[in-house]
């Protein structure tokens, strides 16, 4: 059915807020769903050359993936780790596994030179061979329970599988030129990774499969004649945990380009949806399939942090509002997409509304699936400022990024009140109190980085004032070079809506973890489980099919659980 | 030891921020130094060289006085300011070439001639003290080294490209410039305290659960 009436996406007024972008859900066009569709669409071939880990758990092995075209290899180091140096932190020593994605099938030389690298992770160096490098921690209750009861002969405990839902959890994934892997540049035009971080993607799905296999095998060995395989239901169960801090809130603020582009594409599909003038009986249906399977997720969803369950509440009051409002007879008004979700806005919290935004994609896969080839930065040129501008013109692009933030008084401590920075501890991006520590108090040092694009952007807005609105950014750019940062940014949102959050990034009240919730959404996570105001455990994968289950049928609605037949 | 772009540019931005120049002017060098490798020449050990000046120090006494005419500063000029410049003023190159006075490492200049060659869609030739560099923005001619400093540098549209230089997808820094832009950059990143390391990014619960 092809869209009849134009509706605009939602404005970035209203969507670039912290408070929204804090509670964005995936969605069909998240990165791994993006990648299992593809493998299974493809019919890719999963091949495990090697195993050779021993009774300790310690020990090698390699996954690989054959694409028609090429393979990739996931190549895994597993570790005896003792139980003190477990942490999730960036600045952590070992991990009880470490990984690198190779392009290709590497050789026994490539993994001995991998193995003197990879699990030293940050201390290691790697070649344009490798497309990432991870590691990943034990959760240790859950891998005792499972490796335990496998052990003496039964299945582990569904309940215990659903409260952690992962055996292990991914601490960093690294990739894009970090120590040494190879740039996104080189491998890019490849049809396969070409959509962001599909290399990552596998990266993990190929670690979940690894972590399945170890556990079994560490079940293995305790057991012996005695221990048994977990049952494929079971395991589809469990994902990949990931832990993230920082690091991701920089990234967004870093890349304009490219988190516009993840949130103008999904915009544009929402946007199309309500432009539907109907739904089909099948479309309906669908989506109140779905709508009952994400309700089971969301009853999975587990979380200690005040913040989160307070946002679980309210989904789930949100939830029952959606279950009475959406019925087929409402469905089957005009432009049903399009009244509910204008229901939504005025009815909903935004956990909800963003939820429901997400579900009534899923019936239109034709409509929504092919925007995934325009969530890439393939737009070099934007750094390149254009000096000709008219001071005028600079300004007025300023006003539309950070017009609302204009009339902030940044000199008031509480807008101010926080500082990123970098650690020399592992470089660890990290986020301080401007006037209460001492490596910001001390004016001889200045290390805050350039994330606080709306306090930059209203100092060159005002000092653009004082200039003649005819004379040229290069004009200006010459004699205030300090503000060469945000007129480049303002250039970049000329094209870019969706690039600049709408919100203080250096505010007492900031949550970072709304900046992380927003890009781990785009992945593909669930179960975001905040432990701090700056740290958050997700679920990646889970209910997804192992590589020796993936098919068309069962590659891209796995995220949401199997309702009882 | 070979690095990826990405890695050469990071370095490089922090390099230059810790050498006191601004963000903004931080981001170009390391597009620049990023261009200049990928174009097969060492842009670490150039921008290396340059920072070791700290031309950042008095910046005003490095810019052009004035961009009208033969930009001329006060005293030597710091390529990347000049550099940027030249990026943002590429349409005045339709009119005259844009010459220089007395400038510190003219390579660092080559990518900002090709931003202009891209945004004027020609190619762009930089001559200085015999030394002649041509790129249409993709393709550089130029030789291995270029001086330290000269006392001019003429920019103008035109041109033939001669020999090209090889695209790299790795770097490969002089192991002394490299570790001169890695303590640069050091100057960016705070000291590890207690305090920080507890507040600065952590949950502060145990993570062996």
């Amino acid at each position: 059915m092809n869209p009849a009436v134009k509706i605009e996406r939602r404005p970035p007024s209203e969507v670039m807020r912290l408070k929204r972008l804090g509670c964005l859900h995936q969605c069909r066009l998240s990165f791994m769903r993006i990648l299992t569709r593809r493998m299974a669409r493809e019919n890719w071939r999963f091949t495990r050359p090697l195993f050779d880990i021993n009774d300790k758990g310690v020990g090698r092995a390699v996954y690989t993936a054959h694409t028609s075209e090429r393979p990739y290899s996931l190549v895994a180091f597993a570790h005896d780790l003792p139980d003190e140096m477990r942490s999730d932190r960036v600045i952590a020593q070992a991990w009880d596994a470490t990984f690198t994605l190779f392009d290709g099938i590497p050789a026994p030389g490539d993994i001995d030179r991998l193995e003197q690298n990879v699990p030293f992770q940050e201390a290691g160096r790697l070649h344009e061979s490798e497309l990432s490098m991870s590691r990943a921690n034990r959760s240790v209750r859950l891998w005792n329970h499972v490796v335990d009861s496998l052990a003496q002969g039964r299945q582990p405990d569904i309940e215990q599988i659903d409260e952690v839902g992962y055996l292990m959890r991914t601490t960093a994934v690294y990739g894009s030129g970090k120590f040494g892997t190879a740039d996104f540049e080189t491998v890019s035009a490849r049809d396969e990774l070409q959509a962001p971080f599909q290399a990552e993607m596998l990266s993990v799905y190929l670690t979940r499969a690894f972590v399945r296999d170890l556990a079994e095998h560490a079940a293995g060995v305790r057991g012996g004649a005695n221990a048994t395989r977990l049952e494929p239901a079971l395991a589809r169960r469990l994902g990949i945990g990931n832990s993230t801090g920082l690091g991701m809130a920089p990234f967004l603020v870093h890349h304009p380009v490219l988190f516009n582009n993840w949130i103008m594409v999904r915009e544009e599909a929402i946007a199309r949806v309500r432009a539907l003038e109907s739904a089909s009986d099948e479309e309906c249906d669908m989506f109140h399939n779905m709508l009952k399977r994400g309700v089971l997720s969301v009853e999975q969803w587990r979380s200690d942090h005040p913040a989160q369950l307070e946002k679980l509440t309210c989904l789930k009051d949100d939830i029952r509002k959606i279950e009475k409002f959406a019925t087929r007879e409402n469905l089957q008004r005009d432009h049903p997409w399009n009244q509910l979700m204008t229901w939504a806005a005025s009815t909903l919290t935004e956990e909800g509304q963003e939820w429901l935004a997400s579900l009534i994609l899923e019936p239109y896969g034709e409509l929504v699936d092919g925007l995934a080839s325009c969530m890439s930065d393939g737009n070099r040129d934007a750094f390149t400022i254009n000096g000709a501008m008219s001071v005028r013109d600079a300004r007025a692009l300023i006003k539309e990024s950070f017009g609302w933030a204009l009339n902030i008084d940044w000199n008031a401590k509480e807008n101010c009140a926080r500082a990123w920075y970098v650690s020399e501890e592992k470089l660890e991006p990290r986020l301080g109190e401007r006037f209460e520590e001492d490596i910001f108090t001390d004016a001889s040092n200045d290390f805050e980085q350039p994330l606080a694009p709306a306090r930059d952007g209203v100092a060159a807005y005002k000092a653009l004032e004082q200039w003649d609105g005819k004379k040229t950014v290069a004009e200006f750019l010459l004699r205030h070079p300090e503000h060469r940062y945000s007129i480049r940014r303002a250039q970049i949102g000329a094209h870019t809506p969706y690039g600049e959050i709408h919100d203080n990034t250096i505010s007492a009240a900031l949550l970072p973890i709304d900046m992380l919730r927003a890009k781990l959404s785009f992945f593909g996570a669930t179960h975001f489980d905040p432990r701090s105001d700056r740290w958050v455990r997700i679920r990646m994968y889970a209910g997804a099919p192992y590589p020796d289950e993936l098919n068309t049928q069962n590659a891209d609605l796995w995220v949401y659980p199997e309702t009882a037949a | 030891m070979d690095y990826s772009l990405n890695e050469i540019e990071l370095i490089a931005k922090r390099a230059t921020r810790g050498a006191g120049y601004v963000w903004g002017m931080a981001e170009e060098a390391a597009k620049a130094t990023r261009w200049l490798c990928s174009r097969d020449m060492d842009g670490g050990s150039e921008l290396a060289r340059l920072l070791q000046r700290e031309l950042s120090q008095n910046p005003d006494k490095h810019v052009p006085i004035n961009i009208e005419g033969d930009w001329k500063g006060a005293e030597v000029l710091c390529p990347l300011m000049v550099g940027a410049s030249l990026s943002d003023c590429a349409a005045r190159l339709k009119r005259a070439p844009i010459r220089t006075g007395r400038i510190a490492s003219p390579a660092i200049l080559l990518p900002f001639g090709a931003n202009a060659a891209r945004a004027l869609e020609c190619s762009i030739s930089l001559e200085c003290d015999g030394f002649k560099a041509v790129t249409d923005g993709i393709e550089l001619s130029a030789p291995d080294e270029f001086p330290v400093e000269v006392d001019a540098v003429s920019v103008r549209i035109g041109g033939m490209l001669g020999d090209l230089r090889a695209h790299r997808t790795r770097s490969h820094p002089d192991p002394d410039g490299w570790e001169i832009l890695e303590a640069f950059a050091r100057k960016t990143y705070a000291p590890a305290t207690e305090q920080s390391r507890l507040l600065g990014a952590g949950a502060g619960l145990s993570d062996n659960d």
